[in-house]
């Protein structure tokens, strides 16, 4: 078998999976969100999801660490399978970061205190030991220096890296970005890709949800393309951006490249 | 410099300012000439009448009355202990609130040198600090002075002491057993005054005060409660919550404070019945916790539902999404709500004189124009304007209060 064909499979992952999604179907009443979702994610992974608004990207990440609740079919992270079990949900959260759209920060919290926060509360570090941590961190998405303001002094960019920065500080086996630069002005994009490509680099398993296709062809080891609620298409950025091969495909990437 | 380009013409700056915001325009004359006109003439009758025409010894005759009623006189050292206590506690708080929040960068008010403090404290509290002087003013002997000028002192060490304290980093032990002894401070306070009198017999502007001080720390975590279990999942919960809510909101304090006067005896044998004070106190908690579990509620709703995602992502536990994440900010969002709750609540203690039979400031008001020296002088004008006057000080003290934590906290900058 050659690595494309493999690629080109989602429902097999590279390397060990860690991510597991079988026959995922979501309804939101009677709108189905997601129809049968088959995706496996590999450890060290990163896969792009891409597609039109209202495809089901984010409803998809989302289910992962159960923001939303999924209908039908399994969600496996890390040997965990998602169910009504609160503690499994915790734990898969506890394993699993986000990053939002619109940040998400705690306004009423300094940068430090965002960024010590879950540690603390969740992992029972001390504090002293969370805060060596989180300066750490910050320093990898480069603003230890913005650490004693409050969110509402930085600018979107260094918000986003903040956000990634809270994730991080869990240890997460697992990063979902939800459209992390679609809400920062153009000048701030880069930043925050890049201390995303630094992450890649390190070998966090990420999935991405984003409209920079840039990011997608640097970085990608699978892009993922859904539409009207379906995996459409999944392949290696180099033959998925020269080469498609559905239809939906071919017409989404006419309209956006 | 040249002044900016203006289209009203030239004069001094006071008659431009006049010309633009007073008489722009031909309506606009008319209505300064009629509104100033008005508010003149009240202005001088209303210095006429505390100047000249208000004779105000029948406040100063029943002072120590309207204060704290018919406590012993013989007992009023206990009652100047108490105060200098609680002053010297309350200069411990602040000053130890006041360091550590210096020291973990959460107050958005810069710092101040010595002078621009004492400038600050009068601008805050000057209203007060003049009342007070007022009020030693009306009384002739040095009991009171001695009172106030122990309880300054002691407000100051205990500010000085806090913020010392404050600024060191305590063995956790120390820490704790500090915040517990200061905790039990008012208790033991209480303890101490009730020894002389309980609190079913305190009276005067003491009851208006203690009583909504009691009601306000009450109804706190009753309104908390109430508004998380009307958002809660357990519809029993959300059921009952929502019954109390409307119920208590539907009813006039009057009438709750009323029922709590009377029903009761039909219910409880009159030897083991709560004494007034502690019906009134449980009336106003009742009454003010279901307005401000809908503030509170308010303030749930005007937080993102990112906030609350976003803990959830880091694997916080509910209780610790509500607490640490949710609450505080949906609280500091409607802390003008809440502190005008407050305030209410602290007006509305005067409906319990009259419906509970409490003499409190309003009833000793209205008491002391029925004794002899007084009778039929109609000078019950006097008396509504003092009371006025006293919950008006208290009233704007607490709103000007609550927009200076507003900027502490920096609220809808952040």
């Amino acid at each position: 078998m050659t690595n494309e064909q493999v690629f080109a499979d989602a429902t097999k992952a590279v390397g060990e999976a860690i991510i597991e999604l079988e026959h995922v179907d979501k309804f939101f009443g009677s709108f189905q969100a997601l129809k049968d979702i088959n995706l496996k994610v590999g450890l060290q992974e990163v896969v792009v999801v891409i597609g039109p608004s209202g495809s089901g990207k984010s409803t998809m990440i989302r289910c992962i660490n159960r923001l939303e609740e999924h209908d039908n079919g399994r969600i496996v992270v890390d040997g965990i399978e998602l169910s009504e079990d609160v503690r499994n949900i915790q734990e898969i959260r506890r394993e699993t970061g986000m990053v939002f759209q619109q940040f998400n920060l705690f306004p009423h919290l300094s940068v430090i205190d965002n960024v010590t926060l879950a540690p603390r509360q969740v992992r029972r570090m001390p504090k002293d030991e969370a805060e060596r941590l989180a300066m750490e961190i910050l320093e990898r998405v480069q603003i230890p220096e913005q650490a004693r303001k409050y969110p509402g002094q930085l600018s979107g960019g260094q918000q986003q890296r903040v956000a990634i920065a809270r994730s991080l500080a869990m240890k997460p086996k697992v990063m979902l970005f939800d459209e992390p630069t679609s809400a920062l002005d153009p000048e701030m994009i880069n930043e925050v890709l890049d201390a995303m490509k630094d992450l890649a680099r390190e070998g966090m398993t990420m999935i991405v949800v984003t409209h920079e296709m840039g990011f997608a062809r640097e970085v990608a080891d699978r892009v993922v393309f859904m539409a009207d609620g379906q995996i459409v298409e999944v392949g290696p950025p180099e033959h998925f951006f020269t080469n498609p091969q559905e239809d939906r495909t071919k017409l989404f990437l006419s309209q956006i490249l | 410099m040249t002044s900016p380009p203006t289209t009203l013409g030239t004069g001094t700056r006071a008659a431009r300012w006049a010309r633009k915001h007073l008489f722009r325009t031909w309506l606009d004359s008319a209505l300064t000439i009629v509104f100033g006109g008005l508010a003149l003439y009240l202005i001088f009758r209303f210095v006429l009448f505390v100047f000249v025409n208000a004779r105000w010894e029948i406040i100063q005759v029943n002072l120590k009355l309207l204060m704290v009623g018919r406590w012993p006189s013989d007992q009023l050292m206990v009652m100047a202990v108490s105060v200098a206590v609680l002053g010297l506690w309350v200069g411990l708080i602040a000053g130890l609130v006041h360091r550590r929040q210096m020291r973990a960068g959460q107050s958005r008010l810069t710092a101040m040198t010595g002078g621009q403090r004492v400038v600050d404290l009068v601008r805050r509290f000057g209203l007060i600090i003049g009342t007070v002087l007022l009020l030693l003013a009306l009384t002739n002997t040095n009991g009171p002075w001695l009172m106030a000028a122990t309880t300054v002192v002691a407000s100051v060490v205990g500010r000085v002491i806090g913020g010392a304290a404050g600024t060191r980093v305590l063995p956790r032990w120390v820490a704790r057993t500090g915040v517990l002894l200061l905790a039990l401070v008012p208790f033991a306070i209480y303890v101490y005054l009730s020894r002389t009198l309980a609190l079913a017999d305190w009276e005067g502007f003491f009851f208006n005060i203690t009583s909504a001080i009691a009601g306000i720390i009450l109804c706190f975590p009753l309104g908390v409660l109430l508004a998380l279990a009307r958002r809660s999942k357990l519809r029993l919960l959300q059921s009952l919550s929502i019954l109390y809510i409307e119920f208590v909101r539907g009813s006039p304090l009057f009438v709750l404070l009323l029922m709590a006067n009377v029903s009761l005896e039909f219910f409880v044998p009159a030897s083991i019945a709560p004494s007034k004070v502690i019906r009134a106190i449980v009336v106003f908690t009742i009454f003010t916790g279901a307005y401000l579990a809908e503030i509170v509620r308010g303030g749930l709703q005007s937080v993102p539902r990112g906030q609350e995602e976003a803990a959830k992502s880091l694997g916080l536990s509910p209780t610790k999404q509500m607490g640490l994440i949710v609450l505080p900010q949906a609280l500091r969002n409607v802390i003008p709500a809440q502190i005008g709750q407050f305030i209410s609540l602290f007006k509305d203690t005067t409906l319990a004189g009259l419906a509970l039979g409490i003499l409190d400031l309003l009833e000793g008001a209205k008491a002391i124009t029925q004794q002899p020296d007084f009778r039929g002088q109609g000078l019950i004008i006097e008396t509504l304007v003092f009371v006025g006057f006293l919950f008006w000080v208290g009233s704007f003290t607490m709103s000007r209060e609550s927009q200076r934590l507003e900027r502490k906290l920096g609220v809808g900058t952040r």
